[in-house]
């Protein structure tokens, strides 16, 4: 199949992901109802007869949020994962790696701890504290991996990240233990959940999705020569430590923001690279706009998963991308390996 | 064409390569030889401007440093030993890489028309054509070679360097890949400067020899006029010696 049509399928697949997550739920929607009532948001069209008045408000305040936010999210990891692991050369790279779940993760834990609120940041103060934290993380263990390291090499960033994430972990699960009380909120956030999503998380996270993915996009054709090893990159014209860096800092953005508002959610960042590149190839100007689509729509069926098995319960959306990622991923890596 | 005044580099402030210079003519084809350790392939990499270093290396006048790792690259390649590939591209796709110093750094400008012949042009040279859409994955390391030998050519450099490129590869495609790069160097203002462990093939590949030892040169001129007694001091044993006796054992299987 042509990579435009492939690409169209899996556009699709992912609009089909998205009314599916609109529609199902405790109230169920049907799929021509759900398209219906998101024509009447977007271009004013009237509603047809007979849909129940509460739909409306139901898909526009509850479900649409929730589910932007969880393709956003998958976008965002999705993406976040195929430059990390071509920056690093290594397939089993995650930006989580460079520390930045451990610096959100520890960002959040204060500020639930420290009980404080804002009135000026309001319900953006946690969010707002942990991408903070996630971005000083990975910041200074860039920085502290140059001193070490004139030429930057992948080691020793994937050393230094490591090192981080440990050092952060402790202080968190400390933080925890001092304070019994806040212990389950903490352990809660850093599953992470797309519960209570707004609007305005949305018009946050959507820019930076998008921008990102854009910037990335435009680096393709450096990332796939920087695939081929740091020296070769570098004589094929590639200013490697300037590229590294300006590619890590904007992973920190992207997965921070990410992070930031739902918490850690593992998993797609690693499986999503290597699914799409069975399917793209590897080249960036492919698989990046790929790996966004394929990640958006995993997650939002991971959280409709997630709201729907064991209701009114909420499974942890982290253990769902786990649980069902792990299998998938086998299943697609080996059957791959048995096509060669 | 390349030339090297004064160098001098090393890592960490510990000069590895120390005061050498010379010059390789348009056409030359320098092999590098010293035993390990001696800093051939921190040499290479100062020749490329990978590294920091004292002195100067220029192509066609224009000094390296004063160029951008564009512009470098431009100028120099550098041909290695087959590393393992861990992304599936196509060799097309892997030899239009190539081209990516000649490329406009705009945002979303990919390869043109002329890079696409070029790219194609150069995959003919070298005999992988009709590998075109397979995956660099699946190449055996002969083919991978070749098409990492189409990319550095896809390159258009002045100056192609070569860091062992022919560890990994059958005696056959070591003999193919040295012919292909002396049938290159022939071209109009290029030229080869080149690290081969196999004496044989650096014998076959040069027409200039610079022996060193411990970042210093032992010698350098003409690869047909050669001291022997220089290369035995620089690897410390009987080179000569060792390349006759196996002489005799080919003489004896008749």
């Amino acid at each position: 199949m042509k990579t435009a049509a492939k690409m169209a399928v899996l556009a699709a697949a992912a609009l089909v992901a998205l009314i599916l997550g609109v529609g199902v739920g405790s109230v169920f929607i049907p799929p021509d109802e759900v398209c219906a009532i998101l024509v009447h948001f977007l271009f004013g069209m009237p509603l047809p007869e007979g849909i129940d008045p509460v739909y409306p408000s139901l898909v526009f305040n509850m479900r649409l949020p929730r589910v932007l936010m969880a393709f956003l999210t998958g976008a965002g990891l999705a993406v976040s994962g195929t430059v990390m692991q071509s920056v690093l050369r290594n397939p089993l790279a995650s930006p989580f790696g460079l520390g930045v779940s451990a610096g959100a993760g520890l960002g959040a834990a204060l500020v639930i701890v420290a009980g404080v609120s804002s009135g000026l940041l309001g319900a953006f103060l946690l969010p707002a504290v942990s991408l903070c934290f996630a971005l000083a993380t990975v910041v200074v263990v860039v920085g502290f991996a140059t001193r070490l390291d004139r030429s930057l090499s992948n080691t020793t960033i994937v050393l230094t990240g490591m090192v981080a994430s440990l050092f952060l972990n402790a202080i968190m699960s400390l933080l925890s233990t001092l304070s019994p009380l806040y212990a389950q909120q903490i352990s809660l956030w850093t599953l992470g959940s797309f519960s209570s999503k707004e609007w305005s998380q949305v018009a946050v996270l959507a820019p930076v999705t998008l921008l990102c993915t854009l910037f990335f996009l435009r680096f393709s054709r450096e990332m796939d020569v920087m695939t081929f090893g740091e020296e070769q990159a570098q004589a094929m014209g590639v200013a490697l430590r300037r590229m590294k860096w300006v590619l890590i800092v904007a992973i920190a953005v992207l997965t921070g923001t990410a992070t930031a508002f739902v918490g850690i959610i593992g998993f797609v960042d690693l499986i999503a690279p290597h699914v799409v590149r069975r399917f793209f190839g590897a080249a960036h100007r492919r698989v990046i706009p790929a790996a966004a689509l394929f990640g958006g729509a995993f997650m939002v069926l991971c959280d409709l998963a997630a709201r729907t098995l064991v209701p009114p319960r909420e499974i942890p959306i982290g253990s769902i991308t786990a649980l069902i990622g792990a299998p998938f991923f086998i299943y697609i890596y080996f059957a791959g390996r048995r096509r060669r | 064409m390349l030339k090297a005044e004064h160098l001098t580099c090393g890592y960490g402030g510990e000069p590895v390569v120390k005061d050498l210079s010379f010059e390789v003519p348009s056409g030359g084809r320098l092999c590098i030889l010293g035993p390990n350790g001696c800093g051939k392939t921190t040499l290479l990499r100062a020749l490329a401007g990978l590294l920091p270093h004292e002195g100067s290396v220029s192509v066609a006048g224009r000094d390296l440093a004063s160029m951008s790792r564009r512009q470098a690259a431009q100028s120099v390649a550098l041909l290695s030993q087959i590393s393992s590939v861990y992304f599936s591209y196509s060799v097309y796709e892997t030899v239009l890489m190539g081209r990516y110093a000649h490329q406009a750094g705009g945002a979303f400008s990919g390869p043109g028309p002329e890079d696409k012949r070029i790219a194609l042009e150069c995959m003919e040279r070298t005999g992988v054509a009709h590998l075109r859409h397979k995956l660099v994955t699946e190449l055996s390391g002969g083919q991978l070679q070749r098409v990492f030998l189409a990319r550095t050519f896809a390159q258009c450099p002045q100056v192609i360097l070569l860091d062992e490129p022919t560890n990994h590869l059958d005696l056959k495609y070591q003999v193919e890949l040295v012919q292909e790069l002396k049938d290159w160097a022939a071209g109009e203002g290029r030229c080869v400067v080149g690290v081969l462990h196999d004496v044989n093939l650096a014998l076959d590949l040069a027409d200039l020899f610079l022996f060193m030892e411990d970042g210093q040169a032992q010698y350098f001129g003409p690869a047909a006029e050669f001291d022997p007694a220089a290369l035995n001091r620089v690897y410390q044993m009987d080179v000569g010696g060792y390349m006759r006796r196996s002489l005799t054992r080919w003489e004896e299987l008749k």
